[in-house]
């Protein structure tokens, strides 16, 4: 435990090529917060209290009961490296060798994956944990892909290792095959994200990017740590001794000789891996847990690890972990790995810049940050709110690009609306005061430099949950995050008690503000719903709801999912509405947009505010679009940024721009309230045939134009063969053999359907991937572990929207006839949808 | 070179073409049945007792068929009554002619008589006012003040809204009703003989009440009230009477059930469900059905918060008139704007007449609508609008802060209602004030340690939409502090606050410079400005003045121009020059 004061943590933030700012990230349950605890054991900056005891990171009292990260948490440490040689090894030049670790541990469960998406954006480097026996799971290839897509790079952790050696009792080439596989599966998923820019980021023992350990026994080696022991005894180069230390190199102990062929003279050879490495930590276990007890003090003895007093008279699983512990420290690998392989802000914001700033890379804030010039202009990206102990105030947690945070200076704060050069979602406002954020206690701080993570005072009302902070006027935000998350299983609630409904109104507001991905909001039926990842997100959040931000008795209703209305097909026939006045027509078809082009809209690819050309380029390459089509696109809706579009197909009409706003304006609201069930539109391609136009402006003013737009939208969706989506969870389970029956019967029961199985290999786990609506998974975990005995372990997160089968919603015989029928009841709205006659004017 | 311009969208000539080829119903009455339906001997005989001269008769729209012949029927009615009026006359003066040597005053009443008697000769003038401006419930006072009316006879369903300037002789033309099957529908409805009802009716069917309620005394019922109609809008009971106890302690009223005929106004059922038990409507579209259901108005209700909610934020609103007649209008009008000035947002008023989707959706700067109108038709329910319209009640609850806006099922229709409960709450809301004022003075003296207050020069924190979730940066834009803000400059700055005395030179507008309002920018012309991509002829060219070396603009020599008037214009002194 390293005490330090903030005047010595504020001096070793000036030095950016010091700093390491990195998360820990994983899939659920393979030991982020233990391996973070061992880290914070040893390195933590700040004397606190409760240091050590378990799961530091885990702040929140539910996160300790349920034994589940929910939200992410930094905390600094104070590292050094063993050997001032070692500075050599980092491959930008160094002079201290004193450096400061910003360390954002992750929640794991994917329904908090927003959580590790704000956390990805302020960190360089990630330490992605892998449990060897469970391997890469579902959430681990999701977080890995989030990482490198914001051009993180990894290192690797293989955790667990104490219970392959235990529960397992693998031998050493089993596990060293274990281990194989591991990385070529993490390997994989590296490969398949391969950016040029950040260049070949695969991780290799032989490199030193792979440490392998135990978190909960607190111990954890690199190949460097083994290869600077037989350096020495061998007589050669270090990194010559790392490579002959993985894969197949072996030493002859016969001719001493290395040699890459596993047998001499008929007799198999032990890999190098395993006699140098294994061995040892084979033997010791061996010794160990099989009371050895006259072996013990010999190895002790040879491995030069020396035992306290009270220590010695340990035994079993206890002395494992103190001897392991003292042989092969987790924090010091860890730390050596995280110093030397990942990158400092300086080395990282050259080549993250532009996939961080939405404006031009060569303006006085992109140089600023690219540089990490803490005499730049100020840029900060505030990636989420932390809540205060001061009820309804947080802290808005970031990472300062460019420039020095200082308290009392003003800001520009750019909400994620915000478009440089108009006053939408921009205000000014002064830092009141800037913190450091430790785990559950936080430090003042007088000013912060270029590259730090820090907490904010004072700026929390302005931004609901990201944003950015600038002094310069003519920046452009830092790109909005995207979340592998979507808010799409919802509860609504409503108050027992009429007067409390301001508490309850005031805690949604917090609730929105605390959470980077959940939404509240009051829907069209006067509901106050909270839309949520998944079960257990909506749950934590409503737990919160309920006891903290609103401290008011609610009543919940059950869950529901949000429906989408799309078009099956083309419209059957041209829509046409006349205006109010009989003296305008539009005429207007609609048709499905690609599912690829949905997708690539909500992922932001194509967006509104694309460069028109460029937009078209992208449409005609990728998507098989008309060139000319393409650069006609009037917008994209609902919310101006949605998955459905308006094009204008028009020839030569005049007045049209004129009345455009009034036609986009009918659009937004068409598409945000559809003609079938009044829920939002996706994936419909809508096309201006003609339009015709009175030749007086007044005559074809909004007020003719809007609510026309609307009904000829409507006419020509309903003409369109219409139809429901629903969204579908991609679920990822994992079971042994004899538990798989279980699965397909539950799934089956949900309309759920099984689409790849593999055989984990070398153990008798499955892993089945599934797509399920979540409409039916409401109690499907439970329901799953009580048809497999508890052995199965589901995962699952929002993947696609999908057509509801089952015939048309226009008819009420069909289910989805039904659903939607239901669905107007309950929104007081007449059960029959309207034909399209209602929208349509006959010529 | 062809003859015509290719065809490239519709033809021109069809643009104009009317498809809409409006059919005339046909009266279907008898004259017994009209005159029955329109109580057109009761109207003669009021007419004559006002002894009103012009009379403009209001009809409904469904009702305009009959209107030729209603007035054929007053003009009848009118005529006879002064035939039979000027018989009695002659009678007068004859006896005053066989007794004329009796007395000078006896003398004169007979001449007073045959004043009053030629005064009684002119004719009547009616007039049929077709086409209301605003609502068919309302009195159209503006429409019968062009025709010089003194009275306005008011047919159909009407909202018995107070007017202002006109006596009214309200005709509520009945409707028939099956009397046994409502029997019927009221014992199924409550089987227990002493449960308390209010009978109600809607206007056309109330004269079935009286039958009603004596059958049901007859049956058994003890606690039946039969509700009188009276010209109040804001009584609890909105234009019935109340039960005696109800009227010595409203909470009582709570207490009563409500068995209304025929379907009430949206507007009527939100005001009594959260003040009575709860409402049975025996509906009267001859189904024939014997079920009064209970109406339920929690869904209708919540749509209204949705609505209401999504006001909030709003930062520009209109302000519909959608009455002129209605007393108090002018009140209500100023309440709704003090409401919206508060809040810091802007109001701008309309008048549209009849309110459709088509006369406010051209006014796309506005956010949201607040209709002034009689009680009944200012509850516009309708998905057809593109921006909300409320009531000012709802304003009232929409202008409330987050923090302490309640909506429990209150509905108030009735705005003169509103304006009283305002002056009630007035008192109340000074003592919050006061409660505001105490916590501010708290933090700024923890400001020292505490930090968390805003400087005043930082800017105003966006709001929360609660509809959307999301910030809305501009909801207040003529500013929620600015009497705070001026007072602390005031003090601080002191004269540098005042403002700069008006310049008398031009100033040249840069382009995409604003027009301000007292200092705030104009939020419609920031809308223009920032939403609008078509912003009017020209304004995609910049303009661009020849300027001299020093960056002055170089304009021509100004030169003395005409005057006078078009019969011989004059330059200078010079009136030979034209």
């Amino acid at each position: 435990m390293v005490n330090f004061t903030v005047e010595e943590i504020r001096g070793l933030m000036d030095a950016p090529e010091n700093i390491r700012n990195m998360c820990v990230i994983a899939h659920v349950d393979h030991g982020k917060s233990t391996l973070t605890d061992s880290l914070v054991q040893r390195a933590g900056i700040i004397s606190a209290k409760n240091a050590g005891s378990a799961r530091f990171t885990d702040t929140r009292p539910d996160e300790q009961e349920r034994g589940v990260t929910i939200k992410s948490t930094a905390i600094s440490l104070y590292g050094e490296l063993p050997e001032k040689e070692d500075i050599k090894d980092i491959p930008v030049k160094t002079e201290k060798n004193e450096f400061l670790v910003n360390l954002i541990d992750s929640p794991g469960h994917v329904d908090f994956s927003s959580e590790v998406t704000a956390a990805l954006r302020v960190t360089d480097g990630a330490l992605v944990v892998v449990d060897t026996i469970e391997g890469v799971c579902v959430q681990t290839e999701t977080v890995l892909r989030q990482a490198l897509s914001e051009r993180i790079k990894p290192v690797v952790i293989i955790n667990k290792v104490d219970r392959a050696l235990l529960e397992l009792q693998l031998s050493k080439e089993d596990l060293f095959q274990n281990f194989s596989r591991c990385i070529e599966s993490v390997n994989v998923v590296i490969a398949t994200y391969f950016d040029k820019v950040l260049g070949d980021v695969q991780v290799m023992p032989d490199r030193g990017t792979i440490a392998f350990g135990s978190g909960l026994h607190g111990w954890a080696f690199t190949l460097r740590q083994f290869s600077a022991k037989y350096a020495k005894k061998f007589g050669v180069d270090k990194s010559k001794m790392m490579e002959r230390l993985w894969g197949d190199n072996f030493f002859n102990p016969k001719t001493k000789k290395w040699t890459k062929i596993g047998n001499h003279e008929g007799q198999p050879l032990e890999r190098a891996f395993n006699q140098f490495c294994l061995d040892p930590i084979f033997r010791i276990f061996d010794s160990i847990m099989n009371f050895k007890k006259e072996e013990i003090p010999k190895l002790l003895e040879k491995l030069e690890i020396k035992l306290a007093s009270d220590e010695k008279d340990l035994e079993g699983k206890q002395l494992l972990k103190v001897v392991m512990r003292k042989f092969l420290p987790a924090a010091d690998a860890l730390m050596e790995m995280m110093i030397i392989h990942l990158p400092s802000p300086l080395t990282a914001q050259k080549y993250r810049m532009e996939t961080l700033y939405e404006g031009p890379p060569d303006d006085e804030s992109a140089i600023g940050i690219r540089d990490c010039d803490h005499k730049g202009p100020l840029m900060i990206y505030v990636s989420k709110m932390v809540p205060t102990s001061d009820k309804g105030r947080f802290y808005a947690f970031g990472r300062v690009f460019s420039g020095t945070a200082r308290s009392g200076i003003k800001v520009r704060i750019q909400g994620p609306n915000y478009i440089p050069g108009k006053k939408e979602d921009m205000f000014i406002k002064s830092i009141q005061r800037t913190i450091l954020m430790m785990g559950r206690y936080t430090e003042p701080i007088e000013d912060v430099p270029a590259g730090n993570i820090l907490g904010l005072v004072g700026i929390d009302q302005f931004l609901l949950k990201s944003g950015t902070l600038t002094t310069s006027e003519t920046a452009h935000n830092m790109k909005v995050m995207k979340f592998s998350v979507s808010p799409v299983v919802q509860r609504s609630v409503e108050v027992k008690n009429a007067n409390d409904l301001p508490k309850l109104v005031e805690g949604l507001k917090r609730l929105s503000k605390s959470d980077p991905c959940v939404l509240t909001y009051i829907n069209e039926s006067g509901e106050h719903v909270v839309a949520g990842a998944g079960e257990l997100h909506l749950e934590i959040c409503l737990k919160d709801l309920e006891e903290d931000h609103a401290g008011v008795p609610l009543r919940i209703s059950d869950p529901v999912v949000q429906y989408r209305e799309t078009v099956a097909g083309t419209s059957s026939m041209t829509a046409l509405s006349k205006s109010p006045n009989k003296h305008n027509r539009l005429y207007l078809t609609a048709q499905p947009l690609a599912e690829e082009v949905c997708k690539d809209i909500e992922q932001g690819r194509i967006g509104p505010r694309d460069d028109f050309k460029a937009r078209a380029r992208i449409l005609a390459d990728d998507h098989g679009w008309d060139v000319t089509d393409a650069r006609k696109i009037w917008c994209f809706g609902p919310d101006t940024n949605g998955a459905n579009l308006l094009v204008d197909q028009t020839k030569a009409v005049q007045y049209l721009n004129e009345i455009k706003d009034s036609v986009v304006s009918g659009f937004q609201w068409a598409t945000k309230e559809g003609p079938v069930a009044e829920e939002p539109m996706r994936a419909v391609r809508f096309n201006i045939m003609d339009v015709t136009l009175h030749t007086d402006a007044i005559h074809r003013g909004g007020g003719q134009i809007i609510p026309t737009a609307r009904r000829v939208l409507y006419a020509a969706t309903l003409l369109a063969d219409p139809g429901l989506m629903e969204p579908v969870f991609l679920v990822e389970i994992q079971v042994p053999e004899q538990a798989m029956g279980g699965i397909y019967g539950v799934l089956t029961r949900r309309r759920g359907h099984v689409f790849e199985e593999n055989q984990r290999p070398g153990t008798p786990l499955f892993t089945v991937k599934a797509y399920l609506p979540v409409n039916e998974s409401f109690g499907f975990n439970a329901d799953l572990r009580s048809h497999t005995g508890g052995q199965a372990f589901p995962q699952s997160v929002f993947d696609h929207w999908e057509v509801l089968p089952g015939g048309s919603p226009l008819d009420k015989s069909t289910m989805t006839g039904k659903i939607v029928e239901d669905m107007r009841k309950r929104k007081g709205i007449k059960p029959d949808v309207p034909g399209y006659e209602n929208y349509y004017d006959k010529l | 070179m062809a003859s015509s311009a290719p065809i490239l969208s519709t033809p021109a000539e069809h643009t104009f073409d009317d498809d809409h080829v409006p059919t005339t119903p046909t009266s279907r009455l008898s004259d017994e049945q009209l005159y029955l339906q329109y109580e057109i001997t009761r109207t003669v005989s009021e007419i004559r007792d006002g002894r009103w001269k012009r009379i403009a008769l209001q009809f409904p729209d469904e009702m305009l068929v009959d209107a030729p012949r209603v007035f054929e029927g007053l003009c009848d009615g009118l005529r006879e009554e002064r035939k039979r009026m000027r018989v009695v006359a002659q009678d007068v003066v004859e006896t005053a002619n066989e007794v004329k040597n009796i007395s000078l005053v006896e003398e004169d009443k007979g001449l007073n008589g045959r004043d009053s008697a030629q005064e009684e000769d002119t004719e009547e003038r009616l007039c049929i006012l077709a086409d209301t401006s605003y609502g068919a419930c309302c009195v159209d006072e503006i429409a019968a003040e062009h025709v010089e009316a003194e009275v306005v006879v008011h047919y159909g369903r009407a909202c018995l809204s107070p007017t202002a300037r006109l006596p009214v002789i309200y005709v509520f033309t009945t409707k028939p009703m099956d009397m046994d099957t409502a029997i019927a529908s009221f014992k199924q409805t409550y089987p227990d003989k002493g449960e308390k009802v209010c009978l109600m009716a809607d206007i056309p069917y109330h004269h079935h009440l009286s039958d009603l309620a004596k059958s049901l005394l007859g049956e058994g019922y003890s606690s039946v009230f039969q509700t009188e109609i009276v010209r109040d809008p804001s009584s609890l009971l909105p234009n019935r009477t109340l039960p005696s106890d109800v009227q010595a302690d409203a909470e009582q009223l709570k207490e009563y059930a409500v068995f209304h005929l025929s379907s009430p106004p949206t507007s009527l059922l939100l005001t009594l469900s959260s003040r009575v038990k709860n409402v049975h409507i025996f509906p009267t579209d001859q189904s024939g059905s014997k079920e009064a259901p209970e109406a339920s108005t929690a869904a209708l209700l919540r749509r209204r918060y949705a609505l209401i909610t999504r006001l909030s934020t709003a930062s520009i609103f209109g302000i519909l008139i959608n009455t002129l007649s209605v007393s108090n209008y002018m009140t209500a009008l100023k309440h709704c704007q003090d409401l919206i000035k508060a809040a810091g947002k802007k109001s701008y008023v309309f008048v549209v007449g009849k309110v459709n989707a088509a006369k406010v959706a051209n006014f796309s700067e506005i956010g949201g609508w607040v209709v002034i109108g009689c009680w009944e038709s200012s509850l516009i329910e309708s998905k057809e609008f593109y921006k909300p319209i409320i009531t000012p009640f709802e304003l009232d609850v929409a202008l409330t802060e987050d923090k302490e806006r309640i909506w429990g099922g209150e509905w108030l229709a009735d705005f003169s209602a509103l304006l009283g409960r305002e002056k009630k709450i007035g008192s109340k809301t000074t003592n919050v004030a006061d409660a505001n004022d105490e916590t501010t003075a708290t933090n700024d003296s923890n400001d020292a340690e505490v930090p968390w207050d805003e400087q005043s020069s930082d800017d105003e924190p966006p709001e929360f939409d609660m509809r959307t979730g999301r910030y809305i940066s501009q909801s207040r834009p003529m500013g929620r502090s600015k009497a705070i803000k001026t007072a602390t400059t005031n003090g601080s700055t002191g004269p540098k606050a005042d403002p700069a005395p008006a310049s008398s030179v031009l100033v040249q507008r840069a382009r995409g410079d604003v027009a301000t309002v007292n200092g705030a920018v104009s939020p419609a012309a920031q809308f223009l400005r920032e939403k609008r991509t078509w912003q009017g002829l020209g304004s995609d060219y910049e303009i661009s003045y020849e300027r001299d070396e020093h960056g002055k603009i170089r304009g021509a020599a100004t030169e003395e121009g005409r005057a006078g008037v078009a019969k011989g214009y004059s330059v200078g002194d010079d009136s030979s020059r034209s």
